[in-house]
């Protein structure tokens, strides 16, 4: 399977251990990631809220580029996928909208012909690879963890775009479920971490976090596994942060999905990058050791 | 309110029939009591237009559409709030987190850029440098639309 | 054969209809599909607004349906095919085999008794349990028992203990062929599963209730003696919530009821008054967005539930609904319409006032009779203003709450199981003297 990969901002910027986990973790899924010479930002909410025109025509210049290649966009993070599927959504279906952007994009010679399809990571591998052949790919299955899956807020929502019920079983936990874990249900899932307000009003971002680690926590588990590089921060470094403001202590590790899978694949991780997780991820280390 | 349901993602405006689902479904709104989902639907079908684009409610929404959601009438109101925070851009109202993003959107091509760790991390562990923009393809674009002088305004 | 009518749907409005038809000398077949007649208003504790006990408006209607010499019921029995036209169709009509002699069994619940094999009670929305030999409800007409093949286990013990010999294991589903005049559709309606919306927690907390399951918890048949105690526990419920409007007015794709199911306002005012009058000490709240009180009294009596009756009434449409993991107490986030803050308010039982949506096997039933549905899945009327009873198909009528959200609930549906009767025999007598 063949994606245009589009990286984002965030991920090459403050957490290029994830992008690692995904490069290693591809091949093993027969996963080829074409890099997307020149892409920019995916123009996230803090864009959006700014112009709307703006935000569309950067987006479908994102859109453009991987109907060039003749690919599906494969995005990893909920904001960009956010930002992508529904500028793709909203040219696909409104006329007036198309003409408006393709004059822009005209300027710098592209025109948008809504033939690209745009896919998150793990919904790449729940429709495209596959549940079956990812449980081949696992030789380490993490039997005992329980984990709280953060979704993310983008990733279900809006829902009448994504139509696909989110409080449950969903695809994400079935992937989950496949590297052995266990998915366990807690109040609140679909909840915001409190991510986009970081930088803004970083106040209410970390109250935010507070209601979903809470939440979290009440559910007994061992460690919180993210998709969106926005959530991890938040919710890795925020535990500090919430530390220091509140002085309520979670102690819950954060890794991200791509990294679980990894571990699960038997591949280990590097000491640089286990070096990123603010909150030490050393119970689940200890897990993959075992074996 | 009319305005605003001609303002692209602020046609839900018109279906709202302030039942309160979004308030009270909102993750800020149980913290800032300022930041009200309804209540901002309430101001815009009063047509209080000063208050609506005057003040820092619609700059605490997450953008998390969980009220969107949950709102039985499609009043779009996740929505609504990316109408406002366009309408009230177009006054000179910008928060300053926002406006650095946008600045850095306009002269990098990214809403952030790499920190020296992250560039010392790619280096060192074979994932090559920074991806490259074209940022005068981004530049061509966000002048056509006048970005660059929406978040210059009120300097 | 002008003379005949086969009515599908032994509710209230589908009794009516027959009981007309059939004091006008028509030959009624009343077909129910379950296993015996009473639809909805049998579950029903009290009526509003007078608050009499609904079984007690039923039953003597009931009575009179299995009395009348004009009156065939066809009970556990389903209409599969029809040809023909008005005045002249032909029907065939499949009956369920009971398991049970018709002619011998008295109702007297000896074998129900002795059976070992359980099974939900269907009648009590599920909560508790019956046989798998079993009478729907105490009052049930015909007074005969069932054997539901899918849950007895085939141990016999009914056969050796009934004293009229009634078991009859061989029974087989019986074709029944009939020549009628017209037809009339009065099937009701279901409750809209509220697990769709899953903020609200039904299915996952046990003392999140939709009202039909408050409905049987109060009503003295019920599987709690009327007795109105919280699933968790057991333990009476002091702080109850109403929530209106869960699925209707809701426009979105994947629940799709945009319209108002015009009585749920009524009947959750009608029950806060009857736990109030129970539990002078409750407290409860209904949570709403518009309070739909509209006909005869209606008004009135939703301004004595707050002056006399201390009901509160919130306007506010609550967002979600947490579970207390160790009490099973629930907690309701809502804005509270004064202050325009969030609150969260603790209470032991919360029922839920879901969308009324038509029947399970509607959409099959129309196809057989070629009637239109609209979006909803509610039977079409020919013309909503001028012929709101017929259908398209001459002389296939409609009654009741099949047809859709009426003004009223039952006066509603016993008026218009009358007025169809009417429609059938000015059809009838205009075909007749053609």
């Amino acid at each position: 399977m063949k994606y245009a990969f589009f990286l984002g901002c965030l991920i090459p910027a403050r957490e290029p251990n994830y992008e690692n986990s995904i490069r290693k973790i591809a091949p093993k899924l027969d996963i080829e990631l074409i890099e997307m010479k020149g892409a920019n930002c995916c123009a996230p909410f803090s864009i959006q809220s700014v112009d709307h025109m703006s935000w569309l025509a950067l987006a479908a210049r994102n859109l453009c580029m991987a109907e060039q290649m003749g690919l599906d966009i494969l995005t990893l993070c909920n904001d960009c996928y956010e930002s992508l599927l529904m500028t793709n959504t909203i040219l696909k279906e409104d006329k007036e909208k198309l003409d408006k952007v393709n004059k822009i994009l005209a300027d710098v010679g592209l025109e948008f012909k809504g033939k690209t399809n745009v896919k998150i990571f793990s919904d790449a591998l729940y429709e495209d690879v596959g549940l079956e052949k990812v449980r081949k790919t696992i030789k380490n299955p993490f039997n005992e963890l329980r984990v709280a899956v953060q979704p993310g807020c983008h990733l279900a929502k809006p829902k009448r775009i994504h139509f696909r019920q989110r409080m449950g079983p969903t695809s994400l936990d079935e992937l989950v479920e496949a590297t052995g874990a266990k998915s366990i249900l807690y109040e609140r899932k679909e909840a915001c971490c409190g991510g986009p307000l970081r930088g803004v009003n970083d106040e209410v971002a970390l109250h935010v976090a507070k209601q979903k680690l809470d939440s979290i926590k009440a559910a007994g588990v061992d460690c919180i596994v993210t998709v969106c590089p926005f959530c991890f921060i938040e919710l890795d470094m925020g535990q500090l942060e919430i530390k220091r403001h509140f002085g309520e202590e979670y102690n819950l590790p954060v890794v991200s999905f791509a990294e679980l899978l990894r571990m699960a694949m038997g591949m280990k991780l590097e000491d640089w990058e286990i070096k990123t997780h603010r909150i030490p991820i050393t119970k689940i280390l200890d897990m993959v050791e075992a074996k | 309110m009319h305005e605003v349901a001609n303002t692209p993602r602020g046609q839900g405006v018109l279906a709202c029939i302030q039942c309160g689902r979004c308030t009270s479904s909102c993750p800020v709104a149980r913290v800032v009591n300022e930041h009200n989902p309804r209540k901002l639907m309430e101001m815009i079908i009063l047509g209080l237009r000063s208050e609506v684009l005057g003040g820092q409610l619609p700059w605490y929404c997450l953008s998390c559409f969980t009220c969107l959601d949950r709102c039985p009438q499609g009043g779009d109101v996740g929505e609504a709030m990316f109408a406002i925070r366009n309408l009230t851009v177009k006054k000179g109202n910008i928060p300053e987190g926002i406006r650095t993003q946008a600045r850095s959107l306009f002269e990098t091509g990214r809403v952030v850029n790499a920190s020296k760790m992250a560039l010392i991390q790619r280096e060192k562990y074979g994932l090559g440098k920074e991806p490259v923009v074209n940022i005068e393809d981004v530049q061509r674009i966000l002048r056509k639309t006048s970005f660059d002088k929406l978040i210059t305004k009120g300097l | 054969m002008q003379k005949e009518v086969v009515v599908v749907g032994g509710g209230i409005s589908g009794i009516q209809a027959s009981l007309d038809l059939a004091n006008r000398g028509f030959k009624v077949y009343l077909v129910e599909k379950s296993p015996c007649i009473g639809g909805r208003m049998a579950q029903l504790d009290k009526t509003f607004p007078t608050m009499d006990c609904s079984m007690c408006i039923l039953a003597p209607k009931m009575i009179e349906c299995a009395h009348h010499p004009n009156i065939q019921l066809l009970t556990y029995s389903e209409l599969k095919e029809i040809k023909g036209s008005v005045g002249n169709f032909k029907v065939k009509i499949l009956k369920k085999p009971r398991y049970v002699d018709e002619k011998k069994c008295t109702g007297c619940g000896i074998c129900a008794e002795n059976c070992p094999a359980e099974a939900p009670n269907e009648f009590d929305e599920n909560i508790g349990i019956r046989k798998a030999i079993y009478m729907p409800f105490p009052q049930a007409v015909p007074r005969l028992m069932v054997i539901d093949k899918d849950n007895c286990v085939e141990c016999g013990l009914c056969d050796k203990v009934c004293p009229a010999n009634a078991v009859d294991r061989e029974q087989k589903p019986e074709e029944i062929k009939l020549d009628v005049g017209a037809i009339v559709v009065a099937t009701g309606f279901d409750m809209f599963d509220p697990s769709a919306i899953p903020q609200y927690g039904y299915h996952r907390f046990k003392n999140v209730v939709t009202a039909m399951e408050l409905e049987r918890l109060l009503c003295a048949s019920g599987p709690t003696e009327g007795h109105l105690i919280r699933p968790s526990d057991g333990k009476i419920p002091r702080d109850i919530a109403f929530i209106q409007c869960v699925g209707s007015r809701d426009r979105r794709e994947w629940i799709d009821h945009s319209y108002c199911s015009s009585i749920c306002c009524k009947y959750a005012v009608k029950d806060a008054v009857l736990i109030k009058e129970h539990e002078p000490n409750s407290r409860i709240v209904i949570f709403y967005i518009d309070m739909r009180a509209f006909g005869k009294g209606f008004q009135e009596f939703v301004n004595r539930a707050k002056s006399e009756f201390g009901i509160e009434f919130i306007r506010s449409s609550p967002g979600e609904i947490t579970e207390d993991p160790t009490s099973n107490n629930l907690a309701i986030y809502f804005e509270d319409p004064i202050t325009r803050t969030v609150q969260k308010f603790s209470f032991d039982l919360v029922v839920l006032c879901p969308a009324l949506i038509p029947r399970e096997g509607v959409k099959e039933l129309a196809k057989i009779l070629n009637i239109e549905l609209d979006n909803y899945g509610f039977l079409k009327s020919e013309d909503p203003v001028k012929k709101p009873l017929d259908t398209k198909v001459p002389g296939i009528f409609a009654c009741g709450y099949c047809l859709g959200p009426k003004t009223g609930d039952i006066p509603d549906s016993i008026t218009q199981g009358s007025a169809t009767a009417t429609r059938v025999a000015v059809v009838l007598s205009l075909k007749e003297a053609s």
